[in-house]
């Protein structure tokens, strides 16, 4: 990348973080309903944290709030995917394509919002759970990596919401597919630990990247701030993003060869 | 080879089985504003698309700025400045934000940004409204602002494509001044239009594209001149109009009129219009509306196609009040 390039993702970063703050309609929803999950959690299942099986918690929401930050951030990541749908549907991508910006940049550009609103949303979770019991055993240098592991997540999921919005060019069938993100999110370990499933649905937990993405950062709030927790947290939305990347990155060089 | 800034030769592009451009040859010299008028779905946004870079052509060749627009697209885009009709302005970012954003895109140096974003905003009258949101601005002022953001690099040659549609006639005034005043600053314009009369006001060339092909091209005068004839317009009672053509056609060749109204080019000029009506009162026809007008561009446009274009008679004038949508008016033929 030069630096005029590397100038131009950044002012489109900062245009797409903008845009998402600016539509308070988007983003308070998705702040609100994982922590209202959190809690609805907490109250109903709070006795299941003796269950055997289950992790050796302070409370239902230390161990929740790996699966809330996980669920926050898709929220976050389809809707910044979805505004680069909608840069496609009103022309804006036209805009953008008619000038000599590099054609990467568009698209990491719009990455960058997403990244960044999922470190601030994942901080927000943290600090709004910390006072009720969500303890994170590894710290201020654990919530540190937890935050750099929200923001890869968002990369991951980002770029994966973003090849669909090249492909289709459609805010509609981003959106549509944050349905099938909340069963996948339902069907993995955000809510209970694959020890205590069994059956078709403990299999199908194992292997769903989901699992691993939330697994990975709950490692940090239980275990404590270890190689292994921290390398979890990090390294495997690292390797999600970077396969999402390529495959975002092939459907904008599809788009940009079917002018 | 010729050294005009826009320069298409053989320009096809087809979208799967439909051919939207069917072999397009144009030259737009130095200087120039340049009308490209055509109904919607002609192909005028097509060619644009090509030329700016956006579209590739099937086949053909065409090179802008000097450039190849396939194989010199990046180099085509930093010269040419682009307000598509189509390219919407982000409404959650102010103007300001907007020509920052742009300045970044088109390389210019931080040190220039705010003078360059300054003067423009300026130029096309939103320094006031610079720190607003766009989604706070009227559809005159989002042209406006289209326009500046064009502008930001000081591109040589400028492609509007439909600046004008949608908008209000004091908006649409407003933007023609800014164009003349560009233009006589050297900038080359290329201007798509399905507006007659913005063709005629601001081209000091025009070609009428039909059905993805140039069917006219020239200055308007001379295009107005080869039509010749006055054209004579009646309406009369449907079961009258074969022998009112019977009629009209002993005066002339007839011509397209629009909505049921029958034309004809009057070949000894409107002292004939007498004449005309006489026979027609002989032939038992009852006239329930006449009209003579001096040859226009709708009559170049209809003489080409064979059809008056769409919306010829309801298109906003300038010079009258309306909506931001065009209004239906009274024919604008022989207004020049």
């Amino acid at each position: 990348m030069t630096k005029n390039s590397i100038r131009q993702t950044l002012a489109l970063g900062k245009r797409s973080t903008l845009e998402l703050f600016r539509q308070p309609a988007l983003v308070v929803p998705s702040m609100i309903f994982p922590l209202f999950f959190s809690f609805l959690g907490n109250s109903s299942f709070g006795r299941t944290t003796s269950l055997p099986g289950f992790p050796k918690v302070s409370s239902y929401l230390q161990f929740q709030l790996a699966g809330t930050i996980v669920q926050g951030v898709l929220f976050g990541s389809v809707t910044g995917a979805a505004a680069l749908a909608t840069d496609i549907e009103n022309g804006f991508f036209d805009r953008l394509l008619a000038s000599p910006t590099s054609r990467t940049g568009i698209l990491f550009g719009r990455l960058a919002g997403s990244v960044l609103f999922g470190a601030f949303s994942t901080a927000v979770f943290i600090f709004a759970l910390l006072p009720f019991g969500a303890d994170v055993s590894a710290g201020i240098r654990g919530i540190i990596a937890m935050i750099i592991s929200g923001a890869l997540i968002s990369l991951a999921v980002g770029a994966l919401m973003s090849s669909v919005a090249l492909k289709t060019g459609s805010s509609e069938a981003v959106q549509g597919t944050f349905p099938l993100l909340f069963i996948l999110l339902f069907f993995s370990s955000a809510f209970f630990p694959r020890e205590t499933m069994s059956g078709i649905y403990a299999t199908i937990a194992g292997f769903n990247p989901i699992s691993h993405l939330v697994e990975g950062i709950r490692a940090l709030s239980l275990d404590g701030f270890t190689a292994s927790a921290t390398a979890r947290a990090v390294l495997v939305p690292l390797a999600i993003a970077i396969v999402a990347l390529v495959i975002a990155n092939s459907q904008l060089n599809k788009r940009l060869r079917s002018n | 080879m010729s050294n005009s800034p826009i320069i298409a030769e053989d320009l096809v592009r087809h979208f799967d089985d439909v051919q939207a451009v069917k072999g397009i040859n144009l030259e737009v010299k130095a200087g120039e504003i340049f009308g490209f008028l055509g109904p919607n779905g002609a192909g005028k946004s097509t060619v644009v698309r090509m030329l700016t870079t956006l579209l590739r052509p099937t086949s053909g060749t065409a090179r802008v700025a000097g450039f190849d627009v396939v194989k010199d697209a990046d180099k085509v885009r930093r010269s040419i400045g682009v307000a598509l009709q189509d390219a919407a302005i982000d409404p959650l970012m102010t103007g300001a934000e907007l020509l920052s954003l742009q300045a970044v895109l088109y390389g210019i140096p931080s040190a220039m940004m705010k003078k360059r974003a300054d003067e423009l905003l300026e130029r096309v009258g939103l320094t006031a409204a610079a720190s607003r949101r766009v989604s706070t601005y009227s559809g005159g002022m989002r042209r406006r602002l289209d326009l500046a953001l064009s502008l930001i690099h000081q591109p040589t040659v400028l492609f509007l494509d439909e600046p004008t549609t949608g908008l209000d006639p004091m908006s649409r005034l407003t933007l023609w001044e800014e164009v003349r005043r560009l233009n006589k600053e050297g900038t080359t314009v290329m201007l798509t239009t399905q507006y007659l009369e913005e063709a005629d006001q601001l081209a000091d060339r025009i070609a009428i594209i039909d059905h993805g092909k140039i069917v006219r091209e020239g200055k308007p005068v001379d295009l107005k001149a080869s039509v010749g004839a006055p054209t004579l317009i009646i309406k009369t009672n449907i079961d009258q109009a074969e022998n009112a053509k019977t009629v009209l056609s002993t005066f002339g060749d007839l011509r397209p009129g629009a909505e049921g109204a029958l034309g004809v080019g009057l070949r000894g000029g409107a002292s004939q219009v007498t004449d005309v009506v006489r026979k027609l009162d002989e032939a038992g026809v009852h006239v329930q509306h006449l009209e003579i007008n001096e040859p226009s561009l709708d009559d170049v446009f209809a003489e080409a196609t064979g059809y008056r274009l769409e919306g010829s008679d309801n298109a906003p004038s300038a010079g009258d009040n309306g909506d931001e949508e065009p209004a239906k008016k009274k024919s604008r033929r022989g207004r020049k």
